[in-house]
């Protein structure tokens, strides 16, 4: 049944072969049960395009917001769902483990949906926006400050073509270093698309940004190594 | 925006006189369709009289709908027309609406109750509530495609995985929402 409901779906979204959606337009309009269902698959829509518009401000907002900051960033969020920025603040560290503040994450997902996700994001700090945009657009480490090699992950090496990107032979990293900490006292991660950036506030009051497709599980050992290094 | 996939075989089926593509289609677009005419009569009576007289209209000039714009942007057009005229015959006696209807000619299914329900506006929080609960793969899928309008194989684009599971994660969305519908008794009488 689930497997005829999928299709209605598809049918709705008129994502059916031609073939398949001929049959199906028939199949749908003599079964009482389909054609209840593909009946409210429109309300569902009426309803969230209708929200969305009336949404629409928030977001016009925002755009026009990020767009004094970062004409990409606001691409990004032109893209509305496309945007899959997570910000997701890290617990204060501690030597036991690496933890993620599930209460405090923040999805810019869904068409940046959720009117607290618009509210924090407006609320955050916007040295740190900057510094991130800066990081993604860079896409390569521009510091003149050397990157302690103490600091790559384990099984991780230096491009040779470019000797600021760190490579495992699948995924990539691209390490900044500021003498500023932006105001970051814990450590922030934040999700593009299928890149991280990572900000790792160093002891010595200097911020490290990895950048790069390494998701948490394997960027954890390179932080926690980091902070044991007293 | 031209014409979608779907519309376009919509749309030659009904060219061709296939009365369950046109229920369909008007299955499809009368929620957008009624709540624009709300909007813009502020009357749900006027604005299911206009919806009927849209469908009507639809399904008499489909041969002349060129594809040039969105199918719903003409059935938008058509509606409001006639509602504009509606709005105008109600000054003077004489009917402003350019094109007759016989309504004769074809009659609108019964699908099109009296009643014509659009989700009622207490409900409409709770089931936009329940869509920000929805997982974050499932929710961005959904929303891609029915406030971006994106295709199928755009959203496998953007999210980086096939468009089966484009597919199921938007069917899943919708299934997640019916199912609260019902456990809300939304739309259930």
């Amino acid at each position: 049944m689930d497997k005829n409901l999928e299709k209605l779906s598809a049918l709705y979204d008129g994502e059916l072969s031609h073939k398949e959606m001929q049959e199906g337009i028939e199949t749908m309009v003599s079964d009482e049960v389909l054609k209840e269902t593909f009946k409210k698959f429109g309300l569902i829509s009426e309803l969230i395009q209708r929200h969305s518009e009336q949404k629409a401000p928030k977001v016009s907002f925002i755009k026009e917001y990020l767009s004094k900051i970062n004409p990409v960033m606001s691409n990004l969020v032109t893209a509305a769902a496309t945007v899959m920025i997570t910000l997701i603040i890290l617990y204060q560290f501690d030597d036991d483990r690496f933890q993620v503040d599930r209460g405090s994450s923040l999805q810019l997902s869904s068409a940046i949906s959720s009117d607290q996700a618009k509210n924090q994001l407006l609320n955050a700090d916007q040295n740190i926006m900057e510094h991130m945009i800066d990081i993604m657009q860079s896409n390569q480490s521009h510091n003149s400050q050397q990157v302690s090699k103490n600091w790559i992950p384990v099984g991780f090496s230096v491009n040779p073509d470019n000797p600021n990107q760190y490579s495992n032979g699948r995924n990539n990293l691209f390490f900044h270093l500021e003498n500023k900490q932006l105001g970051i006292k814990k450590v922030r991660y934040f999700k593009a698309n299928n890149n991280w950036i990572y900000l790792i506030p160093l002891q010595d009051g200097r911020l490290l940004t990895a950048y790069g497709d390494v998701p948490p599980s394997v960027a954890d050992p390179m932080i926690q190594s980091i902070y044991q290094r007293k | 925006m031209g014409v979608s996939k779907g519309d376009e075989v919509f749309i030659n089926a009904i060219k061709a006189g296939n009365a369950a593509a046109f229920e369909a289609m008007v299955l499809k677009y009368q929620p957008k369709l009624m709540s624009s005419l709300i909007g813009y009569t502020k009357s749900p009576d006027q604005a299911e009289e206009l919806c009927q007289k849209t469908f009507i209209k639809v399904w008499q000039k489909i041969d002349s709908f060129r594809g040039d714009s969105a199918l719903f942007t003409w059935i938008y057009r058509i509606g409001i027309n006639l509602a504009k005229n509606d709005f105008a015959s109600s000054f003077s006696k004489s009917s402003k609406i350019t094109d007759s209807l016989d309504q004769n000619e074809h009659d609108v299914p019964q699908y099109l109750s009296p009643e014509t329900e659009l989700i009622a506006k207490e409900s409409e929080n709770k089931i936009i509530d329940f869509i920000q609960t929805l997982d974050a793969d499932t929710k961005t899928a959904f929303t891609l495609r029915e406030i971006d309008g994106r295709t199928y194989d755009e959203i496998a684009q953007i999210l980086k995985c096939p468009i089966g599971t484009v597919r199921s994660r938007i069917f899943r969305a919708r299934q997640l929402i019916l199912e609260f519908m019902d456990q809300e008794n939304i739309l259930n009488g």
